[in-house]
């Protein structure tokens, strides 16, 4: 027996060699792909709507989000209000427009900024639409011709001919038709005013300014930029107040944050660690190997991540220190065994726990892999590989190095052994009895939230700001709106027109809304017809009458009765090329790309916007009218943008469970396989802390949601190797000791995120701070007397 | 109206558009000349060529000046209308039933012709180019837009008077002419002096 082990254990040991020296070149190759990756230095990601969920239900809804919310991302808002409105504008405009440009670097921070009266004149409307006038006519119009012919339409016709500020054109255009039909569609409410764009905000005139970034928003040079031009405008005119609304003040405010939380709560957790880890090994040493496999492990993470995703996002960065939780387990648990039998320290009796640990937190990423968040992807990859990397680290590299092992560890260990361990365990039938009371009480009483406020860190008066200026001009987001398809054009656009009819009616009752329909600025075909044939009899006896007033030559009425004979219909492609109407692009879907078999039953689609104006009491109300209004055609499709976001958090929350109890109940068959009827003591810290956490949630009543739920993964992940090392090395005091630093460490790591105030982060902090507080509680109760075999 | 302040710019803003040195007559001499007058009165006449049609319409009024505060036009023939432009909005006219006072280009016409009349190069600066010349008794302004957007409408405008304005000629892209000719104009109603002559104020 001994003969034959003795050469098989040498050639393991050559073999494990050569896998070292193989490990190093891995990770000196990685050093050489990070350096290369990062030449232009790191690029990171700020977005917190990386973490959303992409669409994959309903390939046109997402294709009208896309759409609907392209332009706003770029583009920012300010609103100012000063004594020297005009003055204090001009320097506002000057800062912003010089920003980024004398730093040092090439690029400006704006490529775009409006502020002049002149800057939003396009170029003239009238010419795209001219041929088009005479099919257009706005209801008041309509409805005047309906009552007199058009006879009262003569004097202000007139007015125009001789008033200054006239611009007639009396072949073309006697009466004005179009001028009136463009002041129609132009519901703007800004302002020329002394020069500059102004809107009226609580009876306060205020100059606007429009800018166009020339980055992207979430570019932290651009954010920090905009920032100190701002703060050092406000310091230098203390009488002027500004209104902020973008995406790059929130993007700039949650990556201000999360800076501010990762040096803090990030740093706070590594001086603990540290604190702990001396304080028990009582060598610098010890401390740096332990350190040791946790860098392996990122330098492994860093480049690959990289190489996968492009970028890396903020939130990836916050859970590396995270990471330094749970890959320090590794190192921790060959340490403790190390300290405390010194000589006799063998790997090999250790590795079937480190492996299993390793298989049972890996398998808990993975199941987040799966997920459709681009940002929990690249978390849970990012996770994945340091813990890979940290364990092939501990496995391959740390047996070999020599270390002290002090008597103070030792006597430590035995302490806490005694200290904590109690009399009598836990049976099978009392954690069968709390398993049933957990449930009922969790099934009874847990609630949950899918809102999408939990992605947003936005300071309360960021958020007051941006309602504001939405409301002072009254854009629309496009979070509400009803989606129509239609087999071709004109049945659309009369779809389109009897939704806005309804809609009308319901604004005339008194609902406080705002619609932008399609159909107002290009009415279906036979609108389009009643209008010619009203025009035709306007340009009867009353254009007679106008050109004779006016003193005009006769021959006028023949040219202009002649244009009316070739007027071409108004199609939505020509409104949509037009200068008015390119704002109106984001409404039409055009023919969407659709799966070949559908293509049958839906050709073209359009959004109309619905913008609820009212008190945010009223919103379930109309909810529900516009849902049963869509709910009667099937052509017709309701979308609430936001409260679409939250039923996607909500189905990934229910999907991460399924994928979860999947991978939970494919480990219990592994257990099963190694441990037997021992298989309960594995199991009970992981699912019990599990179980408790969330009855205490029920209890006390905090609403599980996505985050919170992410954070129990983790404590599944921690709790399953304190499991896996209680039943395998039950009876040694270092092996509780490993597990208890091994929890106390993750604790500092994640615990200490329920103090961000990022929502998010604080969710997942809290639910990691109860759940391994009661995985350590736990173990105790549960190890077995004698070693596993 | 903070114009005084700056006369020092506006006269090298002047120097550097104006080429060759025969610099008779400033914008700022035009600037100080134009703020004399408080308060104006007058009539006028005013003549729209139409170049698609080669016809001229005419008509005649009044007008009342109050520098800073208002114009009223008032229309005498062929049709009779009152339209007031105040500094703070532009164009204000009785007429609402027709709407005419939501529409933007002809708010902004009327911005146009208030500062045009008040001799606002300050803020007519902003948009056109100026092109001062002739003397204190016949002196003569050349307005071109710098924007683009300017430019699809008005080609130029030209300015001409003596002690007060005397004639706008507005050129429009599409060949119509504009042209107001203000004559017997003098000042009225004395309480109006009290505001005194600073330009500051």
């Amino acid at each position: 027996m001994t003969l034959s082990a003795e050469p098989q254990s040498k050639r393991m040991a050559t073999l494990l060699r050569l896998f070292a020296w193989l490990w190093a070149l891995v990770l000196l190759g990685c050093v050489l792909g990070l350096a290369w990756l990062v030449r232009d230095g790191l690029p990171v990601d700020t977005r917190l709507t990386a973490m959303l969920p992409e669409d994959h239900q309903s390939p046109l809804i997402e294709q009208a989000n896309v759409q609907l919310g392209r332009g706003f991302e770029d583009r920012f808002v300010l609103l100012l209000s000063s004594p020297n409105l005009k003055a204090d504008t001009q320097a506002l405009a000057r800062a912003l427009g010089d920003a980024g440009k004398h730093e040092g670097q090439d690029t400006p921070l704006l490529a775009k900024i409006d502020w002049r009266d002149t800057d939003l004149i396009d170029s003239d409307p009238r010419q795209a639409l001219g041929r088009y006038r005479y099919r257009l006519l706005t209801p008041e119009l309509q409805h005047i011709i309906d009552q007199d012919g058009g006879e009262s339409l003569i004097e202000p016709a007139l007015r125009n001919l001789f008033s200054p500020t006239g611009q007639p054109d009396p072949v073309a255009d006697p009466f004005g038709l179009l001028e009136r039909w463009l002041d129609a569609r132009d519901e703007s409410p800004v302002q020329a005013r002394n020069g500059l764009l102004t809107v009226t905000l609580q009876g306060n005139p205020h100059a606007m300014l429009i800018g166009d970034l020339a980055g992207s928003p979430y570019d932290i040079g651009a954010q920090q930029a905009m920032t100190r031009t701002l703060k050092d405008f406000e310091q230098d005119h203390p009488q002027a107040t500004l209104l902020r609304s973008g995406l790059i003040f929130h993007a700039a405010a949650g990556a201000r944050q999360a800076q501010r939380e990762i040096t803090t709560i990030g740093l706070g957790a590594f001086i603990g660690l540290v604190a702990i880890l001396l304080l028990v090994f009582r060598s610098p040493w010890v401390l740096a190997q332990m350190m040791l496999p946790l860098a392996c492990g990122l330098l492994l993470a860093l480049p690959v991540t990289l190489m996968l995703f492009g970028r890396l996002h903020l939130m990836t960065l916050a859970f590396g220190a995270s990471l330094i939780g749970i890959a320090i387990d590794y190192a921790l648990h060959l340490q403790c065994d190390r300290a405390v039998h010194g000589r006799d320290f063998r790997l090999g009796r250790l590795l079937p726990g480190l492996t299993l640990g390793l298989v049972s937190s890996l398998l808990a990423y993975l199941a987040q892999t799966l997920t459709p968040m681009p940002g929990l992807r690249q978390m849970a990859t990012f996770a994945a590989l340091g813990l890979l990397g940290a364990w092939l680290s501990v496995v391959l590299w740390l047996p070999r190095m020599r270390l002290p092992s002090p008597a103070a560890t030792r006597r430590l260990a035995e302490g806490l052994w005694r200290w904590t361990t109690p009399r009598r365990g836990l049976t099978p039938s009392i954690a069968l009895v709390g398993l049933l009371i957990c449930s009922a009480l969790i099934g009874w009483q847990l609630t949950s939230d899918d809102s999408l406020r939990l992605l947003n860190p936005s300071p309360e008066t960021l958020l007051d700001q941006e309602r504001q200026v939405q409301q002072a001009l009254g854009s629309d987001t496009g979070n509400r709106y009803l989606l129509v398809t239609a087999t071709d054009e004109a049945a659309l656009l009369s779809r389109l027109a009897t939704l806005g009819d309804t809609l009308g009616d319901w604004i005339d009752e008194g609902l406080p809304l705002r619609i932008t329909n399609l159909a107002d600025s290009v009415p279906p075909l036979g609108v389009q017809q009643e209008s010619l044939a009203r025009v035709k009899r306007l340009y009867g006896q009353p254009l007679k009458a106008l050109v004779q007033q006016a003193g005009l030559d006769d021959k006028v009425v023949e040219r202009a009765r002649t244009r009316l004979e070739d007027a071409p219909v108004l199609d939505v492609a020509t409104w949509l090329d037009s200068p008015l109407g390119n704002s109106q692009r984001r409404l039409w879907l055009g023919e969407p790309e659709s799966e070949p078999e559908t293509q049958e039953s839906v050709r073209i689609a359009a959004a109309l916007l619905v913008q609820f104006t009212g008190e945010d009491g009223q919103a379930s109300a109309l909810e529900q009218r516009l849902t049963a209004l869509a709910g009667n055609d099937d052509d017709v499709i309701y979308v609430n943008r936001v409260a679409r976001i939250g039923e996607l958090l909500g189905q990934l929350r229910k999907n991460i469970v399924w994928w979860v109890a999947a991978a939970v109940m494919a480990l219990s068959l592994l257990l099963i396989w190694r441990y037997g009827q021992n298989t309960w003591r594995v199991l009970t810290p992981p699912l019990g802390a599990l179980l408790g956490t969330l009855t205490l949630f029920a209890l006390i009543g905090i609403p599980l949601n996505v985050f919170s739920q992410l954070g129990l993964l983790l404590v599944l992940g921690i709790g399953l190797d304190a499991g896996i090392f209680s039943v395998e090395h039950g009876s040694r005091a270092s092996t509780w000791l490993a597990i208890s630093l091994s929890t106390l460490t993750s604790l500092l790591a994640f615990g200490l995120l329920t103090f961000s105030a990022t929502p998010a982060l604080h969710y997942l902090g809290l639910s990691c701070l109860i759940g391994l507080a009661m995985v350590w509680c736990l173990v105790p109760w549960v190890r077995p007397s004698r070693e596993h075999a | 109206m903070r114009i005084k302040g700056k006369s020092l710019r506006h006269a090298l803003v002047v120097l550097l558009l104006l080429s060759g040195p025969t610099l008779a007559f400033e914008l700022d001499d035009l600037q100080d000349r134009l703020n004399q007058t408080e308060t104006l009165e007058g009539r006028f006449e005013q003549q729209r060529y139409l170049a698609d049609l080669d016809t001229r319409l005419k008509s005649t009024g009044h007008f009342l000046y109050e520098r800073d505060a208002r114009m009223v036009w008032v229309l005498e023939t062929p049709i009779e209308d009152r339209l007031v432009f105040t500094a703070e909005n532009a164009a204000d006219s009785l007429d609402e039933k027709a709407g005419a006072g939501s529409d933007r280009q002809r708010q902004q016409v009327g911005t146009l012709l208030l500062q045009l009349l008040q001799g606002d190069w300050h803020a007519l600066q902003e948009r056109f180019t100026l092109d001062v010349s002739g003397t204190n008794e016949a002196w003569q302004v050349t307005l071109e837009p710098k924007a683009k957007a300017l430019r699809q409408r008005f080609t130029r405008i030209e300015l001409k008077g003596a002690d007060y304005l005397d004639n706008i000629a507005l050129y429009a892209a599409n060949e119509d002419v504009l042209r107001v000719r203000f004559f017997d104009q003098r000042p009225f109603d004395p309480s109006a002096a009290e505001a005194g002559n600073d330009p500051e104020r």
